[in-house]
């Protein structure tokens, strides 16, 4: 029996940067085929140049055995492959019969909601889905959004379905739901690709699995029955690798002293009674698979949202519920993970957002009055000493390229004394001589007698520059280890909630 | 196949491009307007004469553009204050009700003493424009009230106010209509500058636009305003006082509008009546857009619109055009400055998409 689907050498560079090298995949009609990987190790690119979304620099298709030209979505459609996205491409003011007349109107020939309804019905019944063809998305939960989803891409014939990771925003009933629903389709002959990094439901749900690390495939299609846990965990990360040098330093007073911590954001997991203290010259790292709280953790650890409970002492001093100002005051300083969105005002020019930051405590001139002149002699020294290309004072920050926006930022955030530096995905994005310039300022900063919490989805560059190494997962720190005293693979298992 | 055409960011636009674009994005709507007008029946000849020569080049008609734009002038200040950190101050004219009912009261109730009667007429009309914009901007700063809606509804609320006063306890019984008693000659009342009817409000409008443009150019508070109109979220995260600068930039926008309304009041009609306030806010927004929310463009605009006002008050008159005219000639050159400015930040490419 032929292959349903299988991709041979795809590469795929976005801007120079490789997102994909020679990586291969193959899956058969009937099985539920589990995609492994960290953040970034190129599931998803992959899984997009199946359905036609990136166009790969090499690499060639081929759908249930004959050779496929796949350069646009539609491409795909027609040969019976569909991809449900993480994030879900429904309107969300339709109902459910006009949202998938939006999308599958000529796969349905009707253009009437109305008459879609009965189709929409007829599917679902035969799926086993129970849902009302006229119910309005925004009134629906996001398991039955999902399915909408789902229905949307078997209307248009898909034999072939993708789901990226489809659990990552259920509840562990609805997951299981959900992957239950996928072993059925393959049942009936679909081919079912599971983009996941929980190993619980590789083992659980999957027949085979491929695993990918760094854009390559290193474990193509393997039986899932004769693989546990810790090997793919280890497969999934890597052996141990060359370990960067870390600096050794000598740790002083506790700085940041964070107690039962807990804050909530509507459709989140938040932070649950999280426990912690950051000693200066301390790199705290923490450790996790994306969506697992970081971002209340570090929001909260700033000042820009205030926790339902717990403390958060700098220096001795309680700040929970106070605003970032008074955070500010007390030498916390922030890298946020979206670095144009929560860090610098973009339309402003490179003085202005370097000597933001500096104006409420009166950096420059008096309360009342500005003086610029002062920030962009200031702002000039700056870019001198951390070598920012590109950048003159008054050059608009939107125009610097990644590594040098994050240089500006950590310029800013870094001048003068910083008791705290909460730094998240400080190097998302960035490339490699970039990202050893801001593990650099983050030593320096550490080295200068700063306390650091370096919130990372990148296992590497959390063990690279950690002196103490925690867990974050489901909001809960799950593990705290000094650096040199656990694998990278318990590491894994314990990001992966496989504890 | 067609190439595809790409729109392709411009880097930094220089400053002449700048001013090109302002200077060109104006006249462009001008021409257009101009063509609307020759359809309408007005031959090309009459149009230039009514809104060139004797708007521009004639010394009556320039008083009378300088006294229409007077309060354009302010109201354009006052939308640009709010607008510029985007909080939309849909409630310009509520606020100059506003602005007027509080000179009137200080007029008709001979407060303070003469010598000072007229500066406490506007501070009290500042005061109390800062009042009526401070209700939605505490909804908004405290409860996430959409200020459009509320600010927008207070427009009325503050106008049936006026009905009431006007029809009630402020109506002069010497008069058939509903106006308030005229304020006293010499005492409440703006002087003349002695050409056409223009008046000294001039020196207020252009002081306010003068303070302002200090204000958002070199004072703390004006860095904060552009810090948060780049970016709310980064302008908190990085310890501006978000809360505080936008209710001090309200409370501008609304003392603006307030001592507009007072200044027409004081200036032009020398009492209260039920026509002061009307259409102010579609005029400020427009011009304090096209002035991009900086000062010393929206006073060059006001003045363009102020042009526009003359002419079309010409036109309705003399050629039988609609009212409507004034509102239509104002939004042409709106939307061609939007046009504009959206080619000054983007070019069009054809073919190949350039790497940057």
């Amino acid at each position: 029996m032929s292959l349903a689907l299988e991709i041979v050498g795809a590469s795929k560079a976005f801007d120079g940067r490789p997102a994909l090298k020679q990586a291969s995949f193959s899956c058969g009609w009937g099985e539920v085929h589990a995609l492994l990987g960290e953040n970034g190790a190129g599931k998803s690119t992959l899984m997009n140049v199946a359905c036609g979304l990136y166009a790969p620099d090499e690499g060639s298709i081929a759908v249930d055995g004959q050779p496929a030209a796949i350069t646009a979505p539609a491409d795909a459609a027609k040969l019976g492959i569909g991809m449900v996205h993480q994030h879900y491409k429904l309107v969300k003011r339709f109902t459910i019969a006009e949202n998938i007349v939006l999308a599958c109107r000529d796969a349905l020939g009707m253009r009437r909601p109305r008459d879609a309804a009965e189709a929409v019905a007829a599917k679902a019944a035969e799926v086993g889905f129970d849902i009302d063809p006229g119910a309005v998305v925004g009134n629906l939960s996001i398991a039955e959004q999902q399915r909408v989803e789902i229905l949307k891409v078997l209307l248009l014939g898909a034999r072939i379905l993708i789901l990226d990771e489809p659990t990552s925003v259920l509840t562990d009933q609805e997951s299981v739901a959900a992957l239950t629903f996928m072993r059925r389709l393959a049942e009936d002959g679909h081919a079912v690709v599971l983009i996941t990094h929980k190993l619980r439901e590789v083992i659980g749900y999957s027949s085979r699995v491929t695993v990918m690390r760094g854009g390559e495939t290193v474990l193509a299609g393997a039986e899932t029955a004769g693989l546990d846990a810790a090997t793919l965990a280890r497969t999934m990360v890597g052996e141990e690798g060359e370990e960067q040098a870390r600096r050794d330093r000598p740790l002083g007073d506790v700085r940041l002293q964070v107690e039962d911590l807990t804050a909530r954001r509507a459709g989140g997991i938040g932070v649950d009674g999280i426990g912690f203290a950051v000693r200066s010259g301390e790199i705290y790292g923490i450790a996790g698979v994306g969506g697992n709280g970081q971002q209340e953790l570090a929001d909260a650890l700033t000042g820009l949202r205030a926790p339902t409970q717990g403390r958060i002492a700098i220096d001795g001093t309680d700040l929970a519920g106070k605003a970032v100002p008074a955070f500010r005051r007390r030498g916390m300083r922030a890298i946020p993970a979206d670095r144009f969105r929560n860090g610098l005002l973009a339309e402003l020019a490179v003085y202005e957002n370097f000597g933001v930051t500096g104006v409420p405590a009166g950096d420059y001139g008096s309360p009342a009055l500005v003086r610029r002149g002062a920030m962009k002699a200031a702002a000039a020294r700056a870019i001198d000493a951390h070598t920012i290309h590109g950048a003159a004072p008054g050059t608009a920050a939107r125009l610097l390229s990644g590594g040098n926006a994050q240089k500006l930022l950590l310029a800013r955030e870094l001048k003068g004394e910083a008791s705290v530096l909460v730094a998240h995905s400080p190097t998302r994005g960035l490339d490699v001589s970039a990202c050893r310039t801001v593990h650099d300022l983050l030593q320096g900063a550490a080295d200068a007698g700063t306390a650091c919490v370096l919130i990372s989805e990148d296992l590497e560059e959390v063990l690279a520059l950690s002196t103490t190494i925690a867990v974050i997962s489901r909001g809960r720190l799950v593990g705290e280890f000094a650096a040199g005293e656990v694998s990278r693979a318990e590491i894994g298992r314990l990001m992966l909630g496989h504890a | 196949m067609l190439s595809p055409i790409y729109l392709v960011p411009r880097q930094q636009s220089p400053l002449w491009m700048r001013v090109a674009t302002f200077v060109g994005g104006i006249a462009l709507g001008l021409l257009i307007a101009f063509g609307i007008l020759i359809a309408y029946g007005v031959s090309a000849g009459q149009v230039i004469n009514e809104f060139i020569v004797f708007v521009f080049l004639d010394l009556n008609g320039l008083a009378q553009v300088v006294t229409a734009s007077t309060p354009l002038v302010l109201v354009g200040l006052a939308s640009a204050a709010a607008l510029k950190l985007r909080f939309w101050n849909i409630g310009v004219e509520g606020q100059m009700w506003l602005g007027c009912i509080a000179a009137t009261g200080v007029a008709l109730f001979d407060i303070g003493p003469d010598f000072f009667r007229l500066p406490l007429m506007f501070i009290a009309a500042a005061i109390a424009g800062a009042c009526w914009i401070g209700i939605p901007a505490f909804l908004k700063l405290r409860f996430r009230v959409n200020e459009i809606i509320t600010s927008l509804l207070l427009t009325y609320v503050a106008y049936q106010l006026v009905q009431h006063l006007l029809f009630g306890p402020w109506h002069d019984p010497g008069s058939a209509f509903p106006n308030s008693r005229h304020y006293d000659e010499g005492v409440e009342r703006l002087a003349r500058l002695g050409w056409g009817s223009s008046h000294t409000g001039l020196w207020i409008a252009l002081g306010a636009g003068v303070l302002l443009w200090f204000t958002m150019s070199r004072s703390r508070l004006g860095f904060y305003m552009d810090a948060i109109g780049a970016n709310v979220e980064a302008a908190r995260a990085a310890g501006v006082p978000v809360v505080l600068t936008t209710a001090f930039a309200a409370a501008m926008s609304g003392g603006l509008a307030g001592v507009a309304g007072a200044g027409l009041a004081a200036g032009q009609e020398y009492r209260m009546t039920l026509f002061i306030a009307g259409g102010y806010t579609f005029s400020g927004i427009v011009i304090a857009f096209i002035g991009r929310f900086r000062p010393i463009p929206v006073i060059v605009t006001a003045f363009v619109v102020g042009g526009v006002y003359t002419a079309g008050d010409t036109l309705k008159v003399f050629y039988q055009l609609p009212a409507a005219i004034t509102t239509l000639i104002e939004a042409v050159i709106l939307f061609t400055f939007v046009v504009v400015e959206f080619f000054s930040r983007y070019r069009l490419s054809w073919g190949v998409r350039e790497h940057a």
